[in-house]
Order: structure tokens, then sequence, then C-alpha cells
């Protein structure tokens, strides 16, 4: 992560201002700017404030404050000034920019006349979640992910924010490539939030390995059976399972031969076999590795793997 | 003899003179209808394909004649290139530099020049439609100056061969 990239997320107007936060280009975790309140950021998970001068503040009142005008002008650069070609985007509540960069915007919503979102106007909240691939995140789990050379379906467990989505991006690059563990073969992903490739006008801006395939803004049940028939997948991945339409089509897909790489909220194995969607997949054996996971001081940790049975797997 | 060669000389100087004047309402004209036709193709990328404004120049530029692909071309880079430059600010100084030989009137250029400003639309439709104005704008004079340049061609013609007879007998 470079100061530039940073800076590019800006005006070229305003970017002066933020010279001094681009400095944390590799601990910065978000920038908040709310309309006519202070401008926040978060760096190695602690908020500070920044101030006129672009300088990096402690207490919210020396912070600046973010005019209505200026959030309209980054979220304009932030889409190219071509708000119309991200109203799918803004419509469900963030866009992918530039570096995989998520931005989260809120504002005043515009209905059609069936209740539904139609679009968003006045939008007075950005929420700037600058991308962090971390490349080997994957690096302990890989052993357990292999048998004889042959990858094998897993699914990832935490609760949120316990770093599934960067786990599973490592894993998902690291069976593309091929590790000593296994050759590389060809994995899709359906990223349906743009999570997983971070994709930005159709080029995934995360390394998510050189034999992938991104299927991005795309619902898992309908981009899981579509990318099985047009992409021939041995691998296919998907971010957060949470329903009973998706379980059924992961077990579609686990019927066609495709390996799966999932992750799931959950504190523990129990719960996750609690949810009435998952207890049938369990059963059915249709993971062969279950890897619980949680943060501990701001780091993503593995707890614990378990084999298709739900035992405890020994260390090789 | 010599008499003979001159008043040749003056008839064919004056006859260059009405064609090249003639030439210049013609490349206007060809002009009008390029800028017309661009601004379509835009309104179709905007519509169709949902491609933003960098992405489009880009395609305008691998499309159109020398001129105009060098202008798009450089608007693609200067606003896809590290960080990115501001697209109306760069639109208008690229188009502006690219028009400024041109022969357009002021108001032709202007459309053009400050359209970028005017593209701020959350839906395809809205900014779809702006760019039909402009469209609509540009096919309006294409037709007319279509239109006047044939009839003004060819008086344009009349009047420089007769300026040349008259001058060829007043200096007889």
């Amino acid at each position: 992560m470079r100061a530039e990239e940073i800076l590019g997320l800006f005006p070229e107007e305003s970017r002066d201002r933020w010279r001094e936060v681009a400095k944390q280009a590799k601990r910065l975790q978000e920038i908040r700017l709310r309309a006519c309140l202070p401008i926040s950021i978060l760096a190695d998970n602690r908020e500070s404030f920044v101030d006129r001068q672009g300088r990096i503040v402690d207490m919210p009142e020396a912070a600046a404050k973010s005019a209505p005008e200026e959030l309209e002008s980054i979220l304009g650069h932030l889409c190219r000034y071509s708000i119309y070609a991200f109203a799918d985007e803004i419509r469900q509540g963030f866009l992918t920019v530039q570096g995989g960069h998520r931005v989260g915007v809120a504002g005043q919503v515009i209905l059609d006349g069936e209740g539904r979102i139609k679009n968003m106007k006045y939008i007075r909240y950005l929420n700037i979640r600058i991308a962090h691939q971390i490349r080997g995140a994957a690096d302990a789990l890989m052993p357990w992910l292999f048998e004889d050379g042959r990858v094998m379906s897993a699914l990832l467990i935490s609760p949120p924010g316990g770093g599934k989505t960067t786990m599973l991006r490592d894993i998902i690059r690291q069976v593309s490539d091929g590790t000593v563990y296994g050759r590389g073969v060809n994995v899709s992903v359906v990223d349906e939030r743009s999570e997983i490739a971070g994709s930005y006008l159709g080029v995934a801006q995360n390394d998510v390995g050189i034999r992938t395939d991104v299927l991005d803004g795309c619902p898992k049940v309908e981009g899981m059976m579509r990318l099985i028939r047009s992409m021939a997948p041995q691998v296919l991945a998907v971010d957060e399972v949470g329903s009973l339409a998706d379980a059924q089509a992961l077990q579609m897909a686990g019927g066609c031969g495709c390996k799966l790489l999932a992750t799931i909220h959950g504190g523990s194995m129990e719960e996750v076999r609690q949810k009435n969607y998952m207890s049938y997949i369990m059963e059915q054996g249709l993971f062969e590795r279950y890897v619980m996971m949680d943060r501990r001081q701001g780091a993503c940790r593995i707890v614990e793997i378990y084999d298709k049975e739900g035992k405890p797997c020994t260390r090789r | 003899m010599y008499k003979a060669v001159g008043v040749l000389c003056i008839l064919v100087g004056c006859a260059g003179w009405g064609h090249s004047l003639a030439g210049q309402e013609k490349e206007r004209v060809r002009h009008l209808r390029a800028l017309s036709q661009m601004l379509s193709q835009m309104r179709s990328e905007i519509s169709y394909g949902k491609h933003t404004m960098p992405e489009i120049c880009l395609s305008l530029a691998e499309l159109n004649d020398e001129c105009y692909s060098r202008c798009f071309g450089r608007i693609y880079e200067r606003t896809e290139g590290e960080g990115g430059t501001d697209f109306p600010k760069v639109w208008e100084e690229e188009i502006g530099k690219c028009l400024e030989p041109l022969p357009l009137r002021e108001d032709e250029r202007r459309t053009v020049t400050e359209l970028a400003k005017s593209l701020r639309f959350r839906e395809e439709g809205g900014q779809a439609g702006r760019v039909g104005q402009a469209e609509l704008f540009f096919e309006g004079r294409y037709r007319q100056a279509e239109e006047a340049v044939e009839n003004r061609s060819k008086m344009i013609h009349s009047v420089s061969i007769l300026t040349g007879l008259l001058l060829a007998i007043l200096m007889l």
C-alpha cells in the first residue's frame, strides 16, 4: 500500500489535506467522512481525527468537518465522475474503487413505486475502508487443506471481524497458483460484495491467483451454478454463507464435483451446526475441513481445525 | 502571350481562393458531423455499456480520426493515471486545445468544452439525456451547415471566378 494510492482516492484540489493521513497507508484501516462532523480515521484499531491542516489529532474538537459539497466531490472522483456507472453498487450501499478499497455510502434513499431502493441522494456519509491483502495469511492452514496433492473442501468459521475473508482470499490465491502441497487448479469465485477480489471495473484488484475467475457482484445462489456451467472450476469459493438457499446451492455445487471454499459467521462448531440450513450439509460431510478462527489483539488466528466428522485434526 | 498567361494566372488564383473558402465550409460540416457522431457514440456507451467517462474517452480515442483520437487518448491517460486528475478539468483543457484550430463557431466550441461540467447525473438516463441534448445541437447545426454549404459553395466558386475575370479586365 503506497501513500500515492491513498492520495489518489481524493480529488486533486484536496490532496494536500490528506498527505499526512496517506503517510499512514500501511496502518490505515478506515477514513470516515460525515457531513458537518469531524473527519476520523482508524489506524491500528485506534481512532484519530484530521484537522484543517491535515494533521492527525486525538481530540474530535480539533478536527476539521467535512462539507456536504466535499463529500459529493470525493464521491464523484471515486466514481471517476460517472456516478451512474456505479448506481447498482451505490444502491447496495458500497462501491469498490481502484485498489480494491471499499467505500460505504449512506444518505437518503430513493424508493421506486414498489418500495425497493432505486438510488441514493444526499450522500452525506462515506466510510473508505482501505484494502490490505495479507499474503501468506493462510500459510499455516495450507497443509491441512490438501490430501495427496488434492485440495479439500473447507468452511472457515469465525465471529464477524475474525479475518475469514482475508484468510479465504489467501487460500484462493495459493490454491490457484499452486503450493508445495498441490498443483494449482482452476478456481471460480462468486464475489457477491466484491470483498474477496475487490474488483474495479471488472478487474480483480487483489491477487487471487493466476487460475482464478471472478463473478463480481452476483448473488451467490445464481453465481455458483452459472460458474459451474460456464467456467468448469475445480474449486468454487464463496464468502458468507447465510441462508438456506446458499446452503442448497453449495450442496448442488458439491454434487457437481467441485471442491468448495466458503466462510460462515459463528463462534463455535456447535453454533454453526445449530443453524438449520447448515446441519444437513455438515451431516452429509460436504466440507472435509472446518477451520475455527478468531481475532486476538487485532490479529486473526486459527483456533482449531476439524475434519469432516467434526473431530479436531492432529497436527502433521 | 504574356498577357494571356497573366490572365490565366489571375483566374486560376481566384478560383483557388474560392475553392479554399468553400473547402473551409466543407471542413466545418465534416467536424460538425464528427462531433455529432462522437456524442451519439458517447450516449450509447453511457446508456447501454454503463461505462465510466474516462473509459468512453478511450473507446472514442480508438474509433475516431487523428485529431480527436489524440485528444481523447490524453483525457483517458490523465484521468486514469496515478491518482487521476479531475475529469471535467482535463476534458475542458484537452477538448479546448483540440477544437481551437477547427473552423467551428464559439457556441459550438463551448457546447463541447463545457459538457463535462454538467455530467454529474446519478442515473445513466439523465447522463445520456444530457449528452443527447448536445448531440441534437450538433445534429441541427450539421444539417443547417450541410444545406448551406452546397449553395454557398456554388456561390463562392462563381464569385471567385468573376473576381478573377474582373481583375484580369482591369489589369488589361
